[in-house]
């Protein structure tokens, strides 16, 4: 009886073996949300079509810490003179890309996908000033924008000059979380010294000059009197709260929480979105192949499917709220009219192309937040 | 009692061995670690840098942080012998019986769940606000938010009152009545109980409750970063900023080294006051 029952055993385990000879290790930087994406929508489609493919996703963690993890796994593996990395497919931020494709860790592959001449977006090309041309495709973008509720906001502000003009004459209506509260006050920070300091392009396009720290204080102390009208907010929930609280009238949100937020009920379905010039920080998580992935081929697949027209419009936009990695255009027959609508409404297509910037460089970005704490809050 | 003296004194050393182990590795390594690298400069040498850049940039978070944690202690006393005194003196068996059981449910909640309580219920349109208005009590146009400074200071009075509360209130339990009933027996008022009778007899337990207190709202960084991240707010709140945005690990040890010095100020009190006790 036990023999046969060993038998038994063993004939599972060969048979379980031979359906899923291949596993294919996602790991990814971002919240819970990322992993539940992976493996709750991407992974049964993909191991649908790839009969004998397990796809197993790892989360690391959110900001780019969690991006800081993957690369210290594939930079020791590289160190080590492994031949076959066990990360397959990773998602990362934009810092951590920059330095993984100097160090050799990434593989180009954008050209050998079939879905990797569908992106439109500069941040295919450049992180942060470093160039990644072939070695990233962006899963999604988010993008910081303004909020607003329209009941006390007839037009909102259509720049950051316009903007400063209406705090005046309404003292304590905007609020945002500063720099020490979440990304969305950053963003606005970074958003306002491109529009003031004079230098918005050599901010995002480099190459660094440490001079320039006299146009980046100049702004910040502009930035100084604007915040004796605005209101400071606990974090990007925290904005967010306020505004449906009716406690204040406008303020820098990430659009994917926005809408998420609306499609718990947890946000006004009256709130709008607008997206001033000359613009606000967004920023990109990109699919990434290790120069020595052990499944790429299979990682390749993997990525042209989630760059799919079908996927992007599915998964990344009705599900996530986010903005798609590859050209609108592509996704626009994939999506029903209401879906599309409720994702450009406010901020079109156009809008974002023109006004959805990256984040400065990071020397830059670093100068900035840390010039907030010496220039603007003491 | 031989037996245990003629041990020989590697018993009591083997004895206290885990627990040595596990401060100095857990303890005292760390806080080494930290200091060192607070005094350090890139290239290794000794520096006073850090903690020129964390007097810079911070010296307003620090006074802020001090003078909060202050504040809620000196609330959080006045508020633990209110209630330990009612308990103590209360003549209403059932006033004394509810209060008894209400008072301790903060203890049970975790600095983090109180910190989300008080974001949506000190906030300008949120419940506090909402009840005031509603009993007319202020004016729809004259509500604030209290989610500052002062929402800081309510989430920790109403989390750590408990705590003293609880250690006074048996401090005073175990006194001897004779000299209350005494004191009432001669026409003194509740009151005049409390602050001339009891108070003074229990004085050493209030003071280690309120010490322990102190240093406990020093660490929170939960609260400051849910009610008030912004300038100025508590320095758990720049440690963290200093190492998530710039992964700066030295100005964040300075700043925790001078938050120890302040800590150690009440560690002080509190070893004054359990070395006296040892000795009488």
């Amino acid at each position: 009886m036990k023999s046969h029952l060993i038998a038994l055993v063993a004939a599972l385990a060969f048979a379980g073996a031979a359906f899923a000879q291949t596993t294919l290790n996602v790991v990814t930087a971002g919240d819970q949300n990322m992993v539940d994406y992976v493996n709750n929508y991407l992974a049964p489609k993909f191991e649908a079509a790839n009969p004998g493919v397990k796809v197993r996703a790892v989360g690391t963690g959110p900001g780019d810490s969690g991006s800081q993890k993957i690369y210290e796994k594939l930079s020791a593996q590289q160190k080590a003179g492994t031949a076959d990395w066990d990360v397959d497919v990773a998602v990362i931020h934009q810092l951590a890309s920059a330095t993984m494709v100097n160090e050799k860790l990434l593989m180009p592959y954008r050209n050998d996908i079939s879905t990797g001449k569908l992106v439109s977006r500069d941040t295919a090309k450049n992180a942060l000033g470093a160039n990644v041309d072939g070695y990233v495709m962006p899963m999604f973008h988010s993008q910081i924008v303004f909020a607003y509720n329209p009941e006390l906001v007839k037009s909102p502000p259509r720049s950051f000059a316009e903007l400063t003009d209406w705090v005046k004459k309404n003292p304590k209506q905007f609020g945002y979380n500063g720099v020490k509260g979440g990304m969305s006050g950053v963003g606005f920070v970074t958003g306002w010294v491109s529009a003031y300091s004079g230098i918005g392009d050599k901010l995002e396009k480099g190459p660094f000059d440490a001079s320039s720290g006299p146009a980046i204080d100049k702004a910040l102390a502009g930035l100084k009197d604007f915040n004796q009208y605005v209101v400071m907010t606990p974090g990007n929930a925290g904005t967010l709260d306020m505004l449906n609280r009716g406690e204040i009238a406008m303020g820098p949100v990430w659009v994917d929480m926005f809408y998420t937020w609306q499609a718990d009920g947890r946000m006004s379905p009256k709130m709008k979105l607008a997206l001033p010039s000359p613009g606000l920080p967004g920023q990109p998580m990109y699919y990434v192949i290790p120069a020595k992935a052990a499944h790429a081929q299979l990682a390749k697949k993997f990525i042209e499917l989630a760059e799919s027209p079908e996927v992007q419009a599915d998964g990344i936009i009705k599900q996530f709220n986010w903005y798609p990695g590859i050209d609108p255009q592509y996704v626009q027959p994939k999506l029903d009219q209401t879906a599309w609508n409720k994702l450009f409404t406010d901020v079109s297509p156009q809008d974002l192309a023109r006004y959805g910037r990256p984040f400065p460089l990071s020397p830059y970005f670093k100068e900035i937040v840390e010039g907030y704490e010496r220039v603007v809050l003491k | 009692m031989n037996g245990q003296t003629s041990a020989p004194r590697w018993h009591g050393l083997a004895l206290a061995a885990p627990a040595l182990t596990v401060v100095g590795v857990f303890f005292i390594a760390p806080l080494a670690m930290s200091a060192v690298v607070a005094f350090r400069d890139k290239a290794g040498g000794f520096t006073l840098e850090h903690f020129s850049k964390a007097f810079d940039l911070y010296t307003t978070d620090l006074l802020f942080t001090l003078a909060i944690v202050l504040l809620s202690t000196v609330l959080i006393g006045v508020l633990a012998i209110a209630i330990a005194g009612y308990l103590t003196l209360g003549e209403n068996p059932r006033a004394v019986a509810l209060l008894r059981w209400l008072y301790r449910w903060p203890l049970f909640i975790p600095f983090v769940v109180a910190g989300q309580v008080m974001r949506t219920f000190l906030a300008k349109n949120g419940m506090l606000n909402h009840v005031l208005i509603g009993t007319g009590l202020i004016e729809p146009l004259s509500a604030q938010s209290l989610l500052d400074w002062r929402g800081i200071v309510v989430a920790f009075v109403w989390k750590q009152a408990p705590f003293v509360t609880l250690l006074l209130a048996g401090a005073m339990a175990s006194l001897e009545s004779q000299h209350i009933e005494a004191a009432r027996n001669l026409g003194a008022r509740r009151v005049r109980v409390l602050l001339d009778i009891v108070l003074p007899q229990v004085r050493g337990t209030l003071l280690v409750g309120l010490v322990l207190s102190f240093v406990t709202m020093l660490s929170v960084l939960s609260v400051p970063l849910m009610i008030n991240p912004n300038s100025p707010t508590m320095v758990t709140v720049d440690v963290a900023y200093r190492i998530n945005t710039f992964a700066d690990y030295a100005v964040a040890n300075a700043l925790c080294l001078l938050s120890l010095l302040l800590a150690a100020g009440g560690a002080w009190f509190y070893l004054r006051h359990a070395a006296s006790k040892a000795v009488t």
